[in-house]
């Protein structure tokens, strides 16, 4: 009947294939096989051999397993470790939840004149540049006067914790992979896969383990998606540390912790703020991606907007992320600027 | 260990390469440099090193680049460990150092300054000045008069506030020399430290070397590739070609007796006049003679003389040292010990021409 028939009949598994013979359901490709009442042995010749795929030495032999019994037991390997995984996953992300719905309780029960001011005072801190704090000033009212206030400051305010988790958590991991080759080839396919996965795919293990009503499901979405600038640019920038600094360090007996906080975390750290600046970039990128799971904010809108074919809502809210985006990059790579200890004043 | 040797390198060998112990073992049983590289795949760095340095002296080492002369400065104060051998300073033998007395040693007993000058960029002057002080956990304000102190005595009054980045080359190793000389240690490594800038600069940071070497009477090794540099900073010179020590001494015997081909090609196309001194050419008593055109000191350089006798051979000087008659320089004999080695026949020059 099947094109590999011959085969388990060679090697005399005849027996052990046919030990529980039309076990299971059909698959897709046999109902229409039948359905179209073709007698498929006799019009196969050897040219239309098919690949011998698990489905197509199911048909030859009922004791191998079927393609969609591998999808299956991966979603319940998946399932089995779910509770087990939850046990340690929920607490350890407990507070990122807090610190998103704390944040974005903060953002909007807060008056708009209390925050846009505080921004400003930031932007200006960071940057000590007016006309920054005149550019972000003018974007922040052009999307509250069109009513895009309380969506732009939800963005903003999980981007900022979001960033603010990955700076805390990246810098350690670079620092400690630039310290040691072994931490680096392990850590370095993580960082890859992380970049390459597409960010859609990040969230299908993360609704199975966490409730969509959970902020910290889109909270570790981001932070997955987010953190690997940084992490590489700490690694980067503490290599590119000019060795004969660091021996000149050496040479005058600098301490471990001496020598990492007094000459290497200081001269790396204009690459260190690059990684910090893309960091932010890319939660801005995943925050939108992020609305598919409950994000609140200006994604909500672009996803409304293809959801409803609501044209104009989506592009407004479109535009409004490209303002964000501008805004932080401004902001971020002004105080790059600014703290670059190469720069001649 | 005679008393005032400050720094003594016993049986040091440097071998690169993953198995350095098993190469040491051929090093032992004669293999050379070369063959090493060829049947083990292992670098020789330096091979059989024996030098005593006395305290308050300059040892120079000179070498071309890639005798090793780097390497074996590091060794002194363990930035290379070496593959075997023992670094005694003041008695202690700097290889059983744990990590606390290496620090302690790098800090308090041993400074280094640096071809590339190696300052901390994103930190002032001053602080640069200070940071073997600051690495001790001395406060700004607790180092900062001795710094100052430093920083003007190498010209660069004024300057504490300025970054690194606003000096030029020579300024910037004027603060590796006030870094390592606020450091308060009594050996001072130099490794290149003047070769990175232009020779008008060089010569001006030479002069400051030998102007605070007077006072301060440092135990400093000096790690150069220019044989006048060597020449005038020297008290010992010690010749590196390969990782071995060729010849080492008082720099006056070298250029008298060089050891082999390549130290006379070394020192072959030098200005003697300006490194010789009369005592290397002076004869003993007076010579029978009691007629003479002036008096110079044994520590004269030739070059000084001929100044004196404005280049007429026909005169002669009474030799003193400390005031007192020691000998007669004839000037023939003074213009003989001037002729010019050539350079030697089977030498690196004629093997490269």
């Amino acid at each position: 009947m099947a094109s590999y028939d011959v085969v388990f009949d060679t090697l005399g598994l005849r027996q052990w294939c046919d030990r529980d013979a039309g076990g299971g359901p059909m698959t897709m490709d046999q109902l229409l096989g039948r359905s179209a009442g073709g007698d498929e042995a006799a019009a196969k010749s050897l040219w239309e051999l098919p690949f011998p795929s698990l489905d197509t030495l199911h048909q030859a032999c009922n004791a191998l397993p079927q393609t969609r019994n591998v999808t299956k037991g991966l979603e319940q390997l998946f399932l089995a470790a779910k509770d087990g995984l939850k046990v340690v996953l929920d607490p350890v992300t407990q507070p990122l939840s807090w610190l998103l719905d704390g944040s974005l309780f903060l953002v909007l029960n807060t008056p708009w004149f209390v925050i846009v001011p505080l921004l400003l005072a930031v932007v200006y801190a960071v940057s000590r540049s007016l006309r920054l704090v005149a550019f972000v000033a003018l974007c922040i009212f052009a999307l509250a006067f069109i009513d895009h206030y309380d969506h732009a400051m939800q963005t903003l305010s999980i981007i900022f914790v979001c960033a603010f988790l990955c700076v805390l958590l990246g810098v350690p991991i670079g620092i400690a992979m630039s310290r040691s080759d072994t931490m680096k080839r392990g850590t370095v396919p993580i960082l890859d896969m992380l970049q390459t996965l597409p960010p859609f795919v990040y969230l299908i293990p993360l609704i199975f383990l966490f409730s969509v009503t959970e902020s910290k499901l889109y909270g570790i979405a981001i932070i997955l998606y987010a953190i690997v600038p940084v992490i590489r640019l700490t690694d980067l920038g503490i290599r590119q540390v000019d060795p004969d600094v660091v021996e000149a360090a050496n040479a005058f007996g600098m301490t471990e912790r001496q020598k990492l906080f007094g000459v290497q975390i200081p001269l790396a750290l204009p690459t260190i703020m690059a990684g910090v600046n893309q960091t932010i970039m890319m939660s801005l990128a995943m925050v939108v991606i992020a609305s598919l799971v409950s994000a609140p904010g200006l994604g909500v809108l672009v996803l409304r907007g293809i959801r409803n074919l609501e044209l104009g809502v989506g592009l407004v809210a479109g535009l409004g992320i490209v303002l964000l985006a501008v805004i932080l990059d401004r902001v971020t790579k002004a105080s790059l600027q600014r703290i670059n200890p190469e720069k001649t004043d | 260990m005679s008393e005032d040797i400050k720094v003594s390198i016993r049986g040091l060998y440097k071998i690169f390469g993953i198995d350095p112990e098993g190469a040491l073992a051929n090093v032992r049983a004669g293999m050379g440099k070369h063959e090493l590289l060829e049947k083990r795949a292992h670098v020789l760095g330096l091979k059989d090193i024996n030098i005593d340095m006395k305290a308050g002296e300059i040892t120079v080492i000179m070498g071309l680049s890639g005798s090793g002369k780097s390497t074996l400065i590091r060794h002194l104060n363990r930035l290379i460990e070496p593959t075997a051998g023992e670094i005694w300073v003041d008695g202690d033998n700097v290889l059983d150092f744990t990590d606390d007395e290496l620090r302690r040693l790098r800090q308090e007993r041993m400074s280094m300054v640096f071809q590339k000058f190696a300052l901390l960029p994103h930190r002032s002057v001053l602080e640069n000045a200070g940071m073997a002080l600051a690495t001790r956990g001395y406060r700004r304000e607790d180092y900062e008069s001795e710094a100052s102190h430093w920083l003007e005595r190498v010209g660069l009054d004024g300057y504490g506030d300025h970054y690194p980045r606003q000096l030029s080359g020579g300024m910037q190793q004027r603060v590796g020399i006030a870094r390592a000389l606020t450091s308060n240690s009594e050996v001072m490594l130099m490794d290149e430290a003047f070769s990175a800038l232009d020779p008008l600069i060089r010569t001006d940071m030479q002069d400051l070397l030998v102007k605070l070497q007077q006072e301060l009477k440092k135990t400093i090794v000096f790690i150069t590739h220019d044989l006048d540099e060597a020449l005038k900073l020297a008290d010992h010179l010690v010749i590196l070609n390969d990782g071995c020590v060729v010849q080492q001494g008082e720099p006056q015997h070298i250029l008298l007796k060089p050891a082999d081909g390549y130290i006379e090609d070394f020192v072959s196309d030098i200005n003697r006049a300006r490194v010789l001194r009369v005592r290397s050419v002076m004869q003993q008593g007076n010579g029978g003679r009691d007629s003479f055109s002036g008096e110079v000191d044994h520590d004269d350089t030739l070059e000084s003389v001929i100044a004196k006798a404005e280049g007429d051979v026909a005169t002669r000087f009474r030799v003193l040292r400390d005031g007192e008659p020691v000998g007669t320089l004839e000037m023939s004999h003074l213009v003989r010990a001037l002729v010019p080695t050539r350079a030697s026949d089977d030498g690196v020059r004629s093997s490269a021409a």
